[in-house]
């Protein structure tokens, strides 16, 4: 039978179309827009690349990036962890275990804004949760931790963890999963405690898991949002200032489209500095 | 078997709590992000005019006359006044069946990104709510907003509302939109601590820290402020500010057209500084949601809020009692209050039909009778040669600040006079003179950068 070529290609043509019209061109078009001046409506003007030297001027930019960059440490860092010990814990066969695991991932099904609401009544310091606790106790303690700079960052990432570790739980869970009894079975046989086993038989067997737990986590991060928008709106003093909510900022508040979208470009870059090294492991393996 | 059925019974309830959250978490009208202009609301539409309320009023007046072809407009307004503007949506559609208005709802600074983020890809409304001040002249600038110069002198507009409110709603030399509510700010503050702590109603900016220094010393929080988005904290501030600069500087300073880096902002924003260092103003206040700033209020916990006269219907509406309410003129010295405008602008695409249209659905959303229904989900009085004046008995604050903003005068609030950029410095340099992160002088010149900045693009 003779094959035909050209088939594959045409019934990839549909998808290639939507792709290049939603991603390929929107990208290629803000790099455009990226190298111009104006507010958006009306005539843009070519400056090169002024908008990338200011940036390198500009104090709240290289704030918002420490800070998203913090982020991305504490995310890979502690939601990982706890996401992982979660799951070690949830894997154990106890009394009510479906009930906790559905309640620990309860969270992640909430919009990040529902969370902002819940956790800034949690914080008030009039009224809120931590507060109104405190006094129960009969501690004299008034926190104001999302209105201190040096506490309102992991203040805003305490909030988010809440939300966070549902997801990567249930991966991990999965990949806990799926790794034979057989194996562990041994490894006890030749003598390993439950520490050896988890750190040199478990983990290695879930590296997949992981792999795909922390892409993904890491992409999250890099885009972190919505939480900063809901519990602080970037503030006090830019302090919870991270990159999209100033790049966000820079385009729809003040209308420095070119500037924003330079921004956004750079959040491009930091992505493709993790998707391209996830995509070539994914291929090689393959 | 019996395991079975608790694990059933815990699922069920798993789910259902998971669903009523997602529904709460999505379905939320109260407008908890909005601004504090508004007053809140839960009951959609529907049930309100299955509530009994008599329509009979607007029902009357809903008609148009018009019989051409279908017109289609959407509206982008506020969230926490859908209760009355969904039913009286309701009845002009259904009163010209040839017109259809559709509302969209958004928090206070949420509609003000929606309009930015339409204004930028040519999807804006019909008509939207808006600001006058900077926030409407980018509209004006960009060319998105219907010049109504020309319509509002062939329509009379000069004797149909009042000359503060057209004054302020025109922007660039043009008539940039309907004003649809005039506001000024004044101190709002608690009749029965007062008097449970002998205090006078202060008249001097000395008497005023008398005040507030005793209600502290009473673990009573003195000034009510949250700082989430900037613009609370910044009414206190701009008082300030009037004190040291006297009525002309002060314009100046809000037109843009003096250096901020002076003494007079420098020393407004010491005593900033000065109430912070003291205690003044309530623990964290700078991340605090100006929604909130009521519950204190309205708990006696706090005993002055800086709001404007739509602040009667915001406390009514969540069940403050105004027994124990009044207010006062900040004591700056000149007397004058903060104002703006609210107002509705038109899509300059409108086709003259749809124009006339979306113009006669204002004016009857904003009509005396519309008001008269739904007192509490209007700044009232409508800035309307006709409004009608403000009943004493359910809103016994307004007319006394309009009474006192006419007779005084008033200064441009300062997130209207400002570009959101400039303003959005002014509002970290409030954090970070709270937490003691700049000094004022600095805060000073960082603000006139800004303006310069700003200035030179």
């Amino acid at each position: 039978m003779k094959e035909n070529k050209t088939a594959p290609y045409l019934f990839m043509l549909p998808a290639l179309i939507i792709y290049l019209s939603v991603i390929i061109f929107p990208v290629f078009y803000s790099l455009w827009i990226s190298f111009q001046s104006g507010t958006g409506i009306g005539s843009m003007e070519f400056v090169g690349l002024k908008n990338y030297a200011q940036l390198i001027h500009d104090e709240v930019f290289w704030m918002s990036f420490r800070h998203t960059i913090i982020w991305i440490v504490l995310t890979v860092l502690v939601t990982t962890t706890v996401s992982l010990m979660l799951a070690v814990l949830m894997n154990q066969k106890f009394r009510g275990r479906t009930f906790f695991r559905a309640f620990f991932y309860f969270p992640s099904v909430i919009s990040a804004i529902a969370v902002a609401i819940i956790w800034r009544w949690i914080y008030n310091p009039q009224i809120g949760f931590i507060n109104q606790f405190a006094k129960m106790l009969g501690l004299d303690f008034t926190q104001t931790w999302i209105s201190t700079p040096n506490t309102a960052l992991i203040a805003l990432f305490i909030a988010a963890l809440w939300q966070a570790i549902g997801q990567p739980m249930i991966l991990f869970l999965a990949g806990l999963g799926g790794i034979s009894p057989d194996v562990l079975e041994a490894a006890s046989i030749d003598g390993a405690n439950g520490v050896q086993t988890f750190f040199h038989i478990t983990i290695p067997l879930m590296k997949d898991t992981f792999i795909m737990v922390i892409s993904t986590l890491l992409i999250a991060a890099m885009k972190v949002y919505d939480i900063v928008k809901g519990l602080t709106d970037g503030g006090p003093n830019n302090a919870t200032q991270v990159l999209a909510s100033y790049m966000y900022n820079q385009v729809f508040q003040y209308n420095n489209v070119g500037y924003g979208t330079a921004i956004a470009i750079i959040m491009v870059l930091m992505m493709l500095l993790v998707i391209i090294p996830y995509m070539s492991f994914t291929a090689k393996k393959e | 078997m019996k395991g079975k059925s608790v694990k059933k019974f815990l699922s069920a309830v798993l789910v259902g709590t998971m669903t009523a959250s997602l529904l709460a978490g999505c379905g939320g009208s109260s407008g908890s992000d909005g601004g504090s202009d508004d007053s809140g609301s839960s009951k959609s539409g529907k049930e309100a005019s299955d509530s009994g309320v008599d329509l009979s009023g607007v029902e009357g007046i809903a008609d148009i006359g018009y019989e051409g072809d279908p017109i289609e407009l959407s509206f982008w307004y506020l969230q926490t006044r859908q209760e009355g503007t969904d039913v009286l949506t309701e009845v002009f559609n259904k009163a010209n069946p040839n017109i259809n208005v559709t509302v969209s709802y958004y928090d206070t600074d949420g509609i003000k990104d929606a309009c930015k983020t339409a204004a930028q890809s040519g999807s804006m409304p019909s008509m939207w709510f808006n600001w006058g001040g900077a926030l409407g002249q980018y509209y004006v600038d960009n060319g998105v907003t219907y010049d109504l110069t020309a319509y509002g002198e062939e329509n009379g507009w000069g004797d149909l509302y009042t000359s503060g409110a057209m004054n302020l709603v025109t922007l660039g030399g043009q008539v940039s939109g309907i004003p649809t509510s005039y506001n000024v700010i004044g101190v709002y503050y608690r009749t029965d601590l007062f008097e449970q702590y002998n205090l006078e109603v202060p008249t001097t900016i000395e008497e005023f820290e008398s005040v507030c220094a005793a209600l502290k010393e009473n673990g009573i929080t003195p000034m009510d402020a949250a700082g989430l988005n900037g613009w609370h904290v910044m009414r206190w501030i701009e008082q300030f500010i009037e004190y040291e600069a006297g009525a002309d500087t002060h314009d100046q300073l809000q037109s843009l057209s003096t250096s901020w880096d002076c003494d007079a902002v420098k020393k407004g924003l010491e005593r900033y500084e000065k109430y912070c260092e003291e205690g003044y103003f309530p623990d964290g206040f700078i991340t605090a949601n100006p929604d909130d700033t009521y519950m204190a209020f309205g708990m006696g916990t706090a005993a002055m809020d800086i709001q404007g006269q739509w602040y009667d219907s915001v406390l009514q509406n969540n069940e403050v009692t105004l027994d124990n309410v009044s207010w006062f003129p900040f004591p700056n010295e000149t007397g004058r209050m903060s104002a703006f405008v609210e107002m509705n602008q038109f899509n300059k695409d409108l086709s003259d039909e749809e124009l006339e249209a979306a113009i006669a659905y204002t004016n009857f959303l904003f009509s005396n009778e519309a008001a008269k229904i739904y007192p509490t989900y209007y700044n009232l009085p409508l800035p309307r040669t006709d409004a009608d004046p403000v009943d004493p008995a359910v809103n016994p604050n307004v007319q006394d600040m309009l009474d006192t903003s006419s007779e005084n005068g008033t200064f441009t609030i300062t997130d209207q006079a400002f570009p959101t950029e400039v303003a959005d410095v002014l509002f970290n340099n409030q954090d970070a003179i709270a937490n003691g992160e700049t000094t004022p002088a600095d805060a000073a010149a960082a603000i006139q950068k800004a303006i310069e900045s700003y200035q030179s693009k």
